[in-house]
């Protein structure tokens, strides 16, 4: 069995060697370290196929010098590479250039009680490998007990328990513990060259909330059948229902636009647009980064800035942009709490849901598409451009009449979040970035020539 | 880093050949056939300029070793980065437990060095070596040529990265292997703006080298920046992407990255040992046209995916995928060469020593054809010309999807206006079928590219010489 070094120790080690780089020179320093456990199992038609267990620990520095930035990063934790390591950035901080916006954010302190965050699950911890195996076995037999699976990618149950901790010179000093846990299938039906395939998970920070093998494996099983004998269709311009796992995307996408760091990068089309209408009254957008339980939820960032709630969006303005200490200061804007270390990450960024039961919006739609897959890398931040291939559900009279392959879905995000036709009830917090179903006024769907 | 340089083996690792030929003992003791140990001690440094200033300069050190076993198909992997003999012990425990403990496997062989494959890597100084002024100032020779391309590049961003990876692997079978793997990596991305409309550039360079990647006097750098300016500006005057099917025209070299994603991943052995790629039954039939031939080739000196030797201490070799159109074999690693009973072909890799081997794709291309380039679009009345793929995605059942960040309108074979942010979508083997003309001017794309599988995040790079595909949907507005 490995044990994890104590916290406590890493947390004196941090300490440590935020006083060395102070006497080697630094004007400010601040380490961060990282403390993990992960276990994984994968197994495939029912024999295990791969079990990793590990243990890993991993620092980060960052040194300022005359207001010259330095930054270093080791998984070797001997002393005496790290000190090396300190007064190496120390020197190397000379050949940066001066920087007005460097230098750590001033210590706040932490005004929350961690422990009311539900981080930590200590039965994630304990859980024993077997049973681990177990549930990953149970998913993977209930769908493939579906004769019209013809293939299994394998089922999976992994676990996470991670430390963080992080103090610098501005008298920040600071941890926290986390779990994680999750359980996943996938399928393979068809037969021939005509083969679909699709996966579904359960994720969560605390055992008693992961879903359980028969819902796992029932939802993998439909969405999989579901995009059996697909057609293809005409290109036209539809309304379009995205599911979820799909607003999920639409809102890192989006996350990526009001970023800090792409803000005064100008790489975000929505650099110039702070205080204007960048959606319909539809569009409510936050980062909640102290939501109890959340898959992003943290009590303080990388800076050692208190996490908190940011309304991004209200009502189709945008209110904020996402920054951390550094890109705040360029933008002359207060932090929010979101940095990740070298950029911005989110807590718990989320569409606000509607009132509108998810049938009831597809009821709604004369003819036009439910989004239920896409692949691809065709998200542009500097234009906000939208362009992916796609799968999904043809609906006629409020009807789904057949599934649908071989399409693409273009647009861009501005014309989506303003031609936001309806706003589900059905938010879960599955990712960092989630949302409830939303159906989209018209889109470019290109399939076949017209 | 001299003093690194000097250390022995030992040093990097804290092991000697009789402390691993103990830790297989240990992974086999449950009753396992085959272990192995990965140890790797990394060196990266990275230089990030952005807003006309060097911002900052990082430097980091990884040092882990990870203990496979495996039994019939099932792996164990246990990995620490403390490797105090407490941990290194319970790591090659934690591997063995997936044995089922009815074998004797006897003691693990003794180890043999093997040789490995020669001219590999750069034979100058790794970048590891060079001062961090020399490469402070490359990247300042990338920045300028971008920044100062034209007024209307508004921001530049330019980051350098090099590394230098020591790793030995040591095997039951008595394999020994160790390698010292260069790196380096420089990449620019430019911002034009024009009346209020912004688009983006992306170029970059490297390889396994040192800094002479980038040629005597940082000749080679300038061009990274100018590429990522240029490439800005056409945009700027970029049209939407037109919707439907119709046939298109890849660029020789950037293209690649569709043979990578729509072929070559689904002729990875391990989807083919399970039976979920739509090749596995398809070795010895014709899928594509006589003029398609598809290789892998690690062993290409200096190229970003090339290793001399892979990362369970196999010596690669170019492995043909596709010949005349014909599926003649699959990337290997010992696993799924062992149950397909396959020869091995020196594709077993890993991101690092937190992960267990993958049969994975290195320098993969399409073999040059007979036509001329000018021949293939004179060609097409109507279609679209792809100029630049910023990435792909496939499923094992060959659906795929690429982003075209750049290209171009083709009417009545010439290149019209260029076209920003365009999709393309189809099934490989449709693809395949389509490939009708293969151009005479095989290159390579960018060696910048980062392939990833199951999280996995390996160098690679892809080629191919200018195609036609006789039709394929295009998405755009």
């Amino acid at each position: 069995m490995i044990r994890p070094p104590r916290p406590q120790d890493l947390a004196g080690l941090a300490e440590d060697l935020v006083d060395y780089g102070g006497s080697r020179g630094a004007d400010e320093i601040e380490v961060s370290i990282s403390d993990g456990r992960e276990f994984q199992v994968d197994l495939r038609r029912g024999r295990i196929e791969n079990l990793v267990e590990a243990d890993s620990t991993s620092l980060g520095l960052r040194v300022i010098k005359d207001k010259r930035t330095a930054g270093a990063g080791s998984s070797d934790l001997s002393p005496d590479v790290l000190r090396a390591l300190v007064r190496g950035a120390v020197r190397r901080a000379g050949l940066s250039e001066p920087d007005g916006c460097s230098g750590l954010a001033p210590c706040e302190g932490l005004k929350i009680d961690i422990s009311s965050l539900d981080l930590h699950d200590p039965v994630v911890e304990n859980l024993d490998a077997e049973t681990k195996i177990g549930l990953a076995r149970r998913t993977e037999r209930i769908a493939l007990a579906d004769k019209r699976i013809v293939n299994s990618y394998g089922a999976g149950c992994a676990t996470q328990a991670i430390t963080t901790i992080l103090a610098n010179s501005r008298g920040f000093s600071g941890s926290f513990r986390q779990t994680f846990c999750s359980l996943s299938v996938g399928l393979q039906a068809g037969s021939g060259n005509a083969l679909v395939e699709d996966f579904w998970f359960s994720a969560r920070r605390r055992f008693r909330d992961l879903d359980p093998p028969e819902t796992v494996a029932r939802i993998a099983v439909e969405r999989t059948l579901r995009q059996l004998h697909p057609r293809k269709i005409p290109t036209c311009s539809v309304p379009v229902i995205f599911e979820p796992m799909e607003t999920s995307w639409l809102l890192g996408f989006l996350f990526s636009c009001v970023s800090g760091t792409a803000v005064y990068q100008k790489a975000s089309f929505l650099s110039d647009r702070l205080g204007t209408r960048i959606g319909n009254a539809r569009v409510t957008v936050i980062d909640d980064g102290l939501r109890p339980g959340g898959p992003g939820t943290r009590p303080f960032d990388a800076d050692g800035l208190p996490c908190r709630r940011t309304v991004v969006v209200d009502k189709g303005i945008l209110k904020s942009f996402l920054c951390n200490t550094y890109a705040a200061r360029k933008l002359k804007l207060a932090s929010t709490g979101n940095s990740d270390g070298s950029g911005v990450s989110p807590g718990n960024f989320y569409l606000k849901p509607g009132k509108r039961d998810p049938r009831d919006i597809a009821a709604s739609l004369d003819r036009g598409l439910i989004l239920t897959r896409t692949l691809g890398h065709g998200l542009n931040p500097v234009t906000g451009d939208i362009s992916r291939g796609a799968f999904g559900l043809w609906v006629e009279k409020g009807e789904i009449v057949h599934p649908v392959a071989g399409i693409t879905i273009a647009g861009n995000l501005e014309g989506l979040l303003r031609n936001l036709a309806a706003v589900g009830n059905d938010l879960d917090f599955l990712s960092p970035f989630s949302g409830p179903t939303v159906m989209v006024g018209e889109m470019t769907v290109g399939g076949a020539a017209p | 880093m001299k003093r690194t340089d000097h250390l022995s083996w030992v040093d990097h690792f804290g092991l000697s050949r009789k402390d691993m030929s103990s830790i297989l003992e240990t992974a086999l003791s449950k009753g396992a056939l085959f272990a192995e140990i990965f140890c790797e001690h990394r060196f990266r440094t990275s230089i990030h300029m952005e807003e006309d200033i060097i911002k900052e300069t990082g430097e980091s050190i990884s040092r882990g070793l990870g203990i496979r076993v495996i039994s019939g198909d099932r792996t164990g992997y246990g990995y620490t980065n403390d490797p105090t003999p407490e941990r290194i012990r319970a790591a090659a425990l934690t591997a063995a437990a997936v044995a089922s403990g009815r074998l004797n496997p006897g003691p693990p062989a003794p180890l043999r060095r093997v040789r490995t494959r020669p001219g590999i890597y750069g034979a100058g100084r790794p970048a590891h070596a060079s001062s961090l002024s020399a490469k402070i100032g490359l990247v300042r020779i990338v920045h300028d040529a971008a920044r100062f391309c034209s007024s209307k590049i508004q921001k530049v961003s330019v980051s350098f990265q090099n590394s230098l990876q020591y790793v030995s692997i040591a095997n039951s079978e008595g394999l020994e292997a160790r390698d010292v793997r260069p790196l380096v990596r420089l990449t620019c991305t430019a911002i034009a703006e024009k009346n209020g409309r912004r688009e983006i550039g992306f170029s970059g360079g490297g390889g396994r080298m040192g800094l002479e990647a980038f040629g005597s006097g940082g000749r080679e750098a300038a061009g990274i920046g100018r590429d990522a300016a240029r490439e800005a500006l056409i945009l700027l005057d970029a049209v939407d992407a037109p919707a439907g099917d119709m046939p298109v025209v890849l660029s020789p070299g950037h293209s690649g990255v569709l043979i990578h994603e729509a072929v070559g991943h689904l002729l990875e052995a391990d989807f083919n040992r399970k039976k979920t790629s739509v090749f596995w039954n398809k070795l010895g039939k014709s899928v594509a046209p006589a003029a398609v031939t598809i290789r892998d080739d690690p062993t290409i000196p200096f190229f970003r995916g090339s290793y001399a030797v892979d990362d369970e201490g196999t010596i690669p070799r170019r492995t043909t995928l596709i010949e005349k159109g014909v599926v003649v074999g699959f990337l290997q690693d010992r696993l799924s060469a062992r149950l397909m009973k396959r020869p091995p072909t020196g594709h077993g890799r890993r991101q690092d020593y937190g992960c267990f081997p993958l049969p994975r794709m290195a320098n993969s291309y399409i073999e040059r054809g007979e036509y001329a380039p000018e021949e293939i679009l004179k060609s097409v009345g109507r279609g679209f010309y792809v100029d630049k793929i910023q990435g792909g995605q496939v499923e094992d059942s060959g659906k795929f999807t690429f982003s075209v960040s750049l290209g171009y309108l083709i009417e009545n074979g010439r290149l019209g206006a260029p076209v920003r942010q365009a999709t393309l979508i189809g099934s490989n083997l449709d693809v395949l079928k389509g490939l009708v003309m293969v151009g005479s001017d095989l290159e390579f794309g960018l060696p910048t590219g980062t392939c990833s599988k199951e999280g996995q995040d390996v160098p690679v790079t892809d080629g191919c010489p200018t195609l036609k595909i006789s039709s394929i949907t295009v998405g755009g507005r």
